[in-house]
């Protein structure tokens, strides 16, 4: 099941440091519910899991994460993640492309464009829940982001190494979903 | 004529309220989840998350230390006893557990065995099976494509390829094509659907290691044919095995294979010595088991210019999933497709269909109808409606224009079919005064210049049940006669047994009217049993509506037998010659004078008690009816619709459905078939699909996604009847469980087509969801 999700949102930091933050998959990862960079492998390929629970259904993705452009000039980023459940159960892809713009005010816009593919049990709920979770997903991110970014750069730093990743609630998750579903004007 | 017996009696015609049902409506039916044996251990599947995959490994340690888990087994372990893979019903063979790589998702890869079921569940969790992804074939279209994975590495054929299949006249039929004033094509799509049972599949599968004896109780269609196969596959001396299907919660043809989980239950059980019970969820039910239909369709129809049919051309493709799991007795690959001529009075015909493998479930069955006779039912009476629009005619007077006439019967079709009886305009004719055909069309002129929408579908098909005749139809070599033992008790009740199994049907009453109406024993006194393979006579099971065509006719023919004997009984107690005596319902009497008579019971006791010198005693027969040729019963359906534009919802307005099956045992199970077929043919029309997205990941997997009709979306069904014998069944019934299902989808498409027609609507296919209808009012410019 594939599935398109694009997101913009503002942070009041400046580019600059938006984008040391952004460039850095340790630190972006740190922000994604559920999810944990393991390992480096080398300077663009990370070994990462993330743990996704939706109703009585926890998919624990282990997989790969590469930076497959890095464009500081125009600050722009692709990364490329891949994993397959460890019990077997399905594998998820993601494509997503990262954009900085600066603002006026001073702040940063972020734009994400992801492209989200999902086989095995969790795709056959089908684009329904899965954008919903995607949703909520996102909103979480976006909340850690800023939080972090307005951390100063040690405690952030200490805070990623820190925190393990926990899958994000289940019947959280679930039910928001579910509202979703019949919230038609999202 | 079928001479009616008292109600008292029961016999033909009488609608007697179903035996069976005072147990179902007390909650009292017993049902394969219902049995509980001691001892018993269940199983539990571990299923592919993928479509397609290579097997890297299978760790089963974690699951082993769970406590209460007591085995697992994988495809490797099953291959040690070469049962890794198992013959289909139709020359192809299937995975029980995967081994190598999967086809399919929700493919069976390990079944794990605990003491209680939850504990199975879990440990399945913890199976922990690493797979390398492979490219993934979900478009049948594009299986034959160079660039294709290949799904079967098993076969020697390195191809998706399964079969090609033809019959008819190729030359002729072009030429008819070549000279044709008019010519109509229609491309159409039967979809994957799914019968959905509200019980599930399921066993419980009991080896006692001291008797060697091998029970399983199975949610079976055919029981004994099932016997027979365990035997055949496993190896196991079929005396030893017995079958025995309790009651079934409904079956609509995905009862008929046998399945992994059977299989693996039975291993199991063969393993560890004791009682193993399977039993499918929803989901496993609807994503790994028998589907139906998936069959993508062209038909073209050559005409005269004054709208009479010359030719028909039909090319398919059948899309069959991993493995060719067709469900199915005839000897040819798509069954009995070739009655796509329907009704209608063709003088050439060519048909031909390749079947293709996909990463899908396998399949297909034959989802309440004669295998594949649904597709071929909506395929022509959607191309008759095509081509009647193209030529402005009404839909009505073009199906008369067309018929096959009565006195043209028994009619040979191009494509090789004797239909036994039909009066296809008398059913018509019917239909549509029922419906007030002609006002309707008036209300559908006057509303359509105010820019509402509103349709009439017209469905005549023809039907072809009760499979069948040996010389076309078998299961592995078994012919598909059926069976029917009647012994009748010194009291003069009766018990029943017969190789068929119903599965909702009402057996138990329709058929101990045959035995009232031939023996004249009252129906309440017979009792029916059927699905237990140590005590029913041999036979083939129920599905094809062939339990009346063949085990209802074997049953009568099995009564008359116990009829010459009681006459020599009834001779020898009235002192007089067999040829003096005269039967009526219920006794035999002396030839002028009727008081001189001795009832069915008081020969009964005389079976038993004073029988004459050289006759044996009791009063028992048994018959294997093997039918001369299948039965044709036939119909007209007719549905108005009415179209919301803001919404695109259909509301079906009005629904009748003239039958003709012949004559009729119980009208009121017939009825209660009817309403059953075409709530479901309403929901294959409008709601149902097994969908896959490019990935292999199944979309209908659930009843969130796969939509089971309710009492709200279900209309009014109004029904009708005319009675046509069939000329060749000894009481001249048909069958008609299976008529509804076939043919209503066409009736229900062509009306919404109809209410769309003056837009330019051509076709549109199934399921046409209320999105379907609004995108198309919306391009045709209705909505904004």
């Amino acid at each position: 099941m594939a599935l398109q999700i694009q997101k913009t949102f503002q942070v009041n930091e400046p580019l600059e440091k938006v984008w040391s933050f952004l460039s850095d998959p340790r630190k972006v990862a740190a922000c994604v519910p559920g999810a944990q960079i393991t390992e480096q492998v080398d300077e663009k390929t990370y070994k990462g899991a993330i743990s996704v629970k939706v109703g009585p259904s926890v998919t624990d993705y282990k997989g790969e994460v590469q930076i497959v452009r890095l464009d500081s000039q125009n600050h722009e980023i692709e990364i490329l993640g891949k994993g397959q459940d460890v019990r077997g159960r399905g594998s998820a892809s993601m494509k997503m492309t990262g954009k900085l713009r600066a603002l006026d005010s001073g702040g940063t816009e972020v734009t994400s464009t992801s492209e989200l593919n999902v086989i095995g049990m969790l795709a056959q709920m089908g684009s329904r829940v899965i954008s919903e979770v995607s949703n909520i997903m996102f909103g979480e991110f976006v909340k850690n982001f800023q939080a972090r970014l307005a951390q100063p750069e040690g405690a952030a730093d200490a805070a990623a190494q820190a925190a393990p990743a926990k899958p994000i609630s289940a019947t959280s998750v679930a039910w928001q979903a579910a509202k979703g579903v019949f919230r038609r004007d999202s | 004529m079928i001479t009616k017996t008292t109600p008292e009696v029961g016999g033909m015609g009488h609608p007697i309220k179903r035996k069976e049902d005072a147990r179902f409506l007390q909650g009292k039916g017993n049902y394969v989840d219902d049995v509980h044996l001691p001892g018993m251990v269940y199983g539990h599947m571990v299923r592919s998350p993928y479509a397609h995959a290579r097997l890297k490994s299978i760790n089963t340690e974690k699951a082993k230390q769970l406590p209460g888990v007591l085995a697992i087994i994988t495809g490797e372990d099953l291959a040690k006893a070469n049962l890794a893979w198992m013959p289909t019903l139709f020359f192809d063979k299937q995975m029980v557990l995967a081994t190598g790589k999967v086809l399919f998702q929700a493919q069976e890869v390990a079944f794990v065995v605990a003491e209680d079921q939850y504990t199975a569940a879990d440990a399945a969790e913890l199976v922990e099976v690493e797979y390398e992804e492979l490219p993934v074939l979900v478009d049948p279209y594009k299986a034959t494509d160079p660039d294709a994975p290949i799904l079967r590495e098993d076969r020697e054929e390195k191809s998706n390829h399964i079969f090609h299949w033809e019959v008819g006249d190729r030359a002729a039929t072009e030429k008819d094509f070549q000279n044709a004033a008019v010519k109509a094509t229609v491309h159409a799509i039967s979809q994957r659907c799914h019968p959905a049972p509200l019980e599930t599949c399921g066993c419980v599968a009991d080896y006692n290691k001291a008797t060697e004896k091998l029970t399983i109780y199975l949610t079976s269609q055919a029981p004994h044919a099932h016997r027979t196969l365990f035997s055949i596959v496993g190896g196991i001396p079929e005396q030893n095995i017995r079958v025995i299907s309790p009651d079934i919660g409904g079956g609509f043809g995905n009862k008929v294979p046998i399945y992994p989980g059977y299989v693996c239950a039975v291993v199991a059980s063969l393993t560890l010595g004791v009682p193993v019970k399977w039993i499918e969820t929803r989901s496993e039910n609807l994503q790994s088991t028998g589907f139906a239909r998936d069959y993508h369709m062209t038909a073209e129809i050559a005409a005269d210019e004054n709208g009479k049919v010359k030719a028909l051309r039909v090319k398919t493709l059948a899309d069959h999933g991993a493995f060719n799991a067709a469900a199915q007795p005839t000897k040819f690959p798509a069954g009995l497709f070739s009655v796509c001529t329907g009704s209608y009075d063709f003088a050439n015909s060519f048909c031909e269909v390749d079947g293709v493998y996909t990463n899908k479930a396998p399949g297909g069955i034959a989802y309440r109808c004669s295998f594949r006779i649904t597709e071929a039912a909506y395929l022509i009476e959607r191309a008759i409606d095509v081509l009647a629009a193209q030529l402005k005619m009404d839909p009505a007077e073009f199906r008369r224009k067309n018929f096959i006439q009565p006195d043209q019967f028994p009619y040979k079709t191009p494509l090789g079919w004797t239909y036994d009886s039909g009066n296809y305009e008398g059913a018509m004719n019917k239909a549509l005064e029922m419906v007030g055909y002609k006002e309707l069309r008036k209300e559908q002129e006057e509303k359509r210049k105010k820019g509402e929408l509103m349709g009439i579908g017209i469905s005549s098909f023809t039907e072809a049940v009760g499979a069948g005749p040996a010389h076309t139809f078998d299961i592995a070599g078994i012919k598909m006669f059926d069976s029917a033992e009647i012994r009748v008790h010194p009291t003069g009740k009766a018990i029943c047994r017969m190789g068929t199994k119903s599965q909702g049907q009402g057996h138990e009453t329709t058929y101990a009217q045959i035995v009232a109406q031939e023996l004249g024993i009252p129906a309440s006194d017979v009792i029916i049993e059927e699905g237990d393979t140590d005590t029913a006579p041999y036979g083939l099971g129920t599905y094809a509506s062939r339990s009346t065509p063949t085990s209802g006719a074997a049953t009568a023919m099995a009564a008359r037998k116990i009829r010459d004997k009681a006459k020599k009984i009834a001779a020898h107690l009235l002192e007089c010659s067999e040829e003096d005596l005269e039967w009526e319902t219920g006794k035999f009497f002396v030839k002028g004078a009727p008081s001189k008579s001795k009832t069915i019971q008081e020969i009964a006791f005389a079976a038993y008690t004073n029988f004459p010198e050289g006759l044996e005693a009791g009063l028992e027969a048994v018959n294997y009816y093997d039918p001369p040729n299948l039965t044709f019963p036939f119909g007209t359906y007719i549905c108005v619709t009415d179209i919301d534009k803001g919404t695109g919802e259909i509301k079906v307005r009005r629904f009748v459905a003239v039958d003709d099956c012949g004559n009729v045992i119980n009208p009121m199970i017939v009825e209660g078939q009817i309403h059953g077929g075409l709530t479901e043919g309403l929901a294959i029309a409008f709601m149902q699909m097994i969908g896959y997205d490019e990935n292999g990941n199944v979309q209908g997997g659930t009843f969130m996604d796969y939509l089971i009709p309710t009492a709200v979306e279900t209309p009014h069904w109004e029904t009708g009847s005319t009675c046509t014998p069939s000329p060749h069944h000894p009481f001249g019934a048909k069958g008609v469980g299976e008529s509804p299902n076939v043919g209503s989808p066409a009736a229900f498409v062509n009306s919404v087509v109809d209410a769309l027609s003056h837009l330019g609507v051509k076709h549109i296919d199934m399921p046409i969801t209320p999105w379907k209808v609004w995108n198309i009012l919306k391009e045709k410019g209705v909505v904004s």
